[in-house]
């Protein structure tokens, strides 16, 4: 269906792409400045774009396009305004038929990468030498941030102003504080996209220089060994799940485990827990847990239908069914995270002794240093992308609610089909013609617009974006590329050559073992539930909020990623072969072909159909 | 005893009087590594035998045809021959392998090419004296003369003969403590195939090619190839024979990850042991699985092979990661 004419290199020039069948004004969904667009055509076509499918998988909604944007400010405003990274300033983003594509600006005079070294130096050097005490400020802001979030109210527009704002002093009319609260829900959002990259770069920089130290010295050095010799072992990531293993065991141990069955929806299960004594006592404990530990994210949320498990208890509870079940057959589902704790200091030790003696000081100190950086690593991801954004989501929700009373949505929901603007002009609208009193164009002029645009959505989602746009590369220089979406010169040249098409895939050695079995293609978080037990998962990227389904699958398998991605580490944890940043697995391999996932050499094999 | 000793009786310092091989096999035995019995025989056996005035006369002409010729001609000398009956019974006269074992050779600065003669599955006393024999002979094969003329030692023409029990392999190979393509130190690579182990080190076949973690005994890769034919014992007496390998096992795997685990654990006390990297071979007794059926037929210190290229330490963890960042440039 995607017309893809190779003008330039072997990737399609990005002005070649045509628009999908019954897809025409998808761009209207967007910024401007997000297009392709004849007038910079001279400077875009020759640049290297790269399909960002392990933040955006599937095609942006008009009102998640915030998380474009917001996120390319804040990374391009740390990496090149704040700390000044020499080689590479900010990554533009393109958008073509609803899929986002990057390039990162390279710095190139040497004078320029002179200036801004010692910008950076001093600047990531200060990061570098306080890190502890400034992660923990950094952990206290965000938390503030959140309850901040979340003491936000969504005015209501009255048919009468109170008396308080009639009779009493500084009150404001409903119409400012409708429209500052929505001006203050985005800023929040920006807030928090400034906090999430704040530590990014540099964390994952003072990891990736330990890694490329290792393989400099121990070259077959497998990447999971490097992740494990730094990875912690009590990081928070792992507690929701921990939380819900040690609610296994007290419901075992308290006699309501008969509750969890197989196939039984969360209602069903609360509904025998509440008949009896102990079940509440249970009810109550699990209520505990759920602050913050049920904040975890159905999937990395950059969309907007990422909901956390207190919105889709599904999730955890089929979690919690599993851990019964395996409780019961007798299987030790605690952690061992002091054996783990072993294995890694045996690991850190054993290869240092490998080292040549004037190497292992280097190596020491890199590790500790990677250690150091790596909470922050894990943990941003908790606090900014499942518990901030999924409560954030929400709270949009609420004014989506206020548009749809107003008649301007059919459903509250339809909000996200919006551009944040146009949901700004809707409110300027809806205030005004509350203060006025008269009639409302917007419930005749937004849910036309809506209902076309998720029929847009949906043909998009069909159509197969090249993994890459325009020139190849001789070599990928930029180390936010190399580091952030492990889009090296290799990989790059590899998804030239599989343009071709080729019945295997290569990608990055994430987790060893191989399996062979059927796959599972997962292009949204609500397909996760179709997941049948022995499939392989091939998905744009996965993220460690699905734990329970890691148990489900034999091997995963995706577009985009590297061996430090959080994807990686759980498979690891679960010992499942991965194969990670594949380029196009998702487009290649259908759901219920058998496929051979070898997660030692990195390849995917599709198997001859029986 | 004078010219025989059991194999376990060994250590290094007896190299100058035993050769490498059969003091290497010694070195195994006493880190109780499994190595096949056996025992070694000296440079002074060879020194007797070459004393014999037809075979003397014969080396002082420098002729290999010539010298080959006298020494077949010539009886070994009794005492020899007896010690070498009493080894070999008490080793209870099973088939061996009987092979040079060369003053120098298996060092970490020579391999004595051209010198190292093997005779697989040899039985009885006759056979046994037969082979020692060839071994010697194969001092003066031209290769080997040359060899020792290069390295100015021509004047020292010696050897010792190590005879072991044979492993009937089902599996065999060899297998290095460090990967010799890309020099990592934390791999062993293993090449394994069917059968007796001429196959792989002889280059006939292209081997299984795996690579194993020696921090975790993890199978980091592992490529199948084609292995047509294997290396057997002949049923009808001395040797072996050469025969196609049926299509099933031509291209299964020969080594399931226990196996290779196994290995990994072996080369590193040997590796521990001699105190550098080594160049193992290795062989799996037929019928019988991994560690029981495991046996070390050599090792040896591996030559040629260069660690990766060394990169100057960084000088701190900061300065490695602003070079990541590309922020060590200084303004010129």
């Amino acid at each position: 269906m995607a017309s893809s004419t190779p003008a330039l290199g072997a990737f399609p020039s990005p002005f070649s792409i045509e628009t999908p069948p019954g897809c025409e004004g998808w761009e209207e969904m967007y910024p401007y400045y997000a297009m392709f667009d004849e007038r910079r055509r001279d400077t875009d076509e020759p640049r290297f774009w790269f399909w960002n499918s392990m933040h955006f998988p599937v095609p942006m909604p008009a009102f998640d396009a915030i998380c474009i944007d917001s996120p390319y400010q804040a990374v391009g405003t740390w990496q090149n305004r704040v700390f000044a990274v020499p080689p590479a300033m900010g990554i533009d983003y393109r958008i073509v038929n609803g899929y986002v594509y990057i390039s990162g600006n390279p710095v190139t005079d040497p004078d320029q990468i002179a200036e801004r070294a010692d910008f950076f130096q001093k600047r990531a050097g200060h990061y570098f030498a306080n890190w502890s005490e400034l992660y923990g400020k950094w952990k206290d802001k965000m938390r503030a941030l959140i309850g901040e979030l979340e003491e936000l109210q969504v005015p209501q527009l009255p048919k009468y102003e109170s008396d308080e704002v009639a009779l009493g002093e500084d009150r404001n009319t409903a119409f400012y504080e409708l429209l500052d609260a929505y001006g203050r829900v985005l800023r929040l959002g920006d807030l928090m996209w400034q906090h999430h990259f704040e530590f990014l770069l540099l964390g994952y920089g003072a990891y990736a220089t330990f890694a490329e130290f290792c393989k400099g010295n121990l070259p077959d050095i497998p990447d999971q060994h490097i992740a494990q010799m730094v990875a912690g072992i009590d990081v928070l990531l792992f507690r929701p799940d921990a939380e819900l293993r040690r609610l296994a065991h007290l419901a075992i141990d308290t006699g309501v485990d008969g509750a969890f069955v197989e196939g039984r929806t969360p209602e069903q299960i609360d509904s025998e827990l509440v008949s009896s004594e102990s079940g509440r006592a249970w009810l109550s404990e699990l209520e505990k847990v759920k602050d913050p530990w049920f904040n975890m994210a159905t999937g990395d949320g950059l969309y907007h239908y990422y909901r956390s498990w207190l919105d889709d208890p599904s999730i955890p509870y089929a979690a919690l069914i599993g851990h019964v079940n395996a409780l019961r057959a007798g299987e030790q589902i605690t952690r061992p995270t002091e054996e783990l704790e072993r294995e890694r200091e045996r690991l850190a030790s054993e290869y240092e002794a490998l080292l040549e003696q004037e190497v292992r000081g280097a190596f020491n100190e890199l590790l500790s240093l990677s250690r150091t950086v790596f909470p922050y690593v894990e943990e941003h991801k908790f606090f900014c992308d499942y518990w901030f954004l999924t409560r954030w989501w929400n709270k949009i929700r609420e004014f989506g609610a206020l548009l749809a009373e107003h008649g301007f949505l059919e459903d509250g929901e339809d909000i996200f089909q919006l551009t944040r603007h146009e949901v700004a002009s809707a409110f300027d609208e809806l205030v005004l013609t509350w203060a006025t009193g008269g009639r409302a164009l917007g419930p005749a002029h937004w849910p036309p617009i809506v209902a076309r645009r998720k029929q847009i959505l949906e043909r998009l989602s069909e159509w197969t974006p090249p993994p890459a746009l325009g020139v190849t590369p001789e070599a990928v220089t930029d180390p936010m590329t190399i580091m952030l979406w492990g889009v090296t010169t290799e990989r790059v040249q590899e998804w030239a050559r599989q343009q071709d098409g080729g019945h295997v895939l290569n990608g990055a050695a994430a987790s060893p073992g191989v399996v062979e079995g059927a796959a599972r293609v997962v292009r949204s978080v609500d397909q996760v539930a179709d997941i049948r037990d022995g499939e392989i998962l091939v998905c744009g990227s996965t993220s460690p909020a699905w734990a329970p389904i890691f148990s489900k699958i034999t091997a995963t398998v995706t577009d985009v990623g590297g061996v430090m991605s959080h994807a990686a580490i759980v498979c690891r944890e679960y010992g499942l072969p991965a194969v990670v940043g594949t380029g196009r697995a998702t487009s290649q391999i259908r759901t219920g072909q058998r496929i051979r996932v070898d997660g030692g050499a990195g390849t995917v094999t599709l198997l001859a159909e029986e | 005893m004078a010219y025989t000793r059991s194999l376990d009786q060994l250590r290094r310092e007896d190299e100058p009087s035993f050769g490498g091989k059969s003091a290497s096999l010694g070195e195994l035995l006493a880190a109780e590594i499994p190595v096949p019995p056996g025992f070694a025989l000296s440079t002074a056996a060879y020194a007797s035998f070459a004393s014999d005035h037809a075979v003397a006369a014969a080396i002082a002409g420098g002729d290999a045809d010539g010298i080959g010729d006298a020494m077949r001609g010539v009886a070994m000398p009794s005492d020899v021959r007896d010690e070498i009956a009493g080894a070999y019974a008490a080793l209870g006269e099973p088939p061996v392998a009987v092979r040079s074992s060369a003053i120098g050779e298996d060092s970490a600065e020579a391999t004595f090419a051209g010198q190292q003669e093997t005779f697989l599955w040899v039985r009885g006393v006759e056979q046994v004296c037969d082979a020692v024999r060839d071994c010697w002979i194969s001092l003066y094969s031209p290769t080997a003369v040359s060899y020792r003329a290069r390295l100015g030692r021509d004047r020292e023409a010696a050897m010792g003969v190590t005879i072991q029990q044979m492993v009937d392999a089902e599996i065999s190979g060899v297998m290095f403590t460090c990967n010799p393509v890309s020099g990592d130190p934390s791999m062993v690579a293993v090449n394994a195939s069917w059968g007796l182990g001429l196959a792989v080190v002889g280059g006939e076949v292209t081997p299984d090619d795996y690579l194993v973690s020696k921090v975790t005994r993890e199978v980091v890769r592992a490529q199948v190839n084609d292995k047509h034919h294997e290396y057997v014992p002949d049923p009808n007496g001395r040797g072996t024979i050469r025969r196609d390998v049926e299509d099933e096992r031509r291209t299964a795997r020969c080594l399931n990850e226990p196996a290779l685990a196994a290995l990994a654990e072996v080369a590193k006390r040997v590796e521990r042991h001699f105190g550098n990297r080594q160049d193992i071979e290795w062989a799996i007794a037929r019928g019988q699985s991994i560690p029981e059926g495991l046996y070390l037929l050599q090792s040896r210190p591996v030559t040629g092979v260069e660690g990766p290229k060394p990169k100057p330490a960084p000088s701190s963890a900061i300065a490695a990661v602003m070079t990541t960042f590309g922020a060590n440039v200084k303004r010129t």
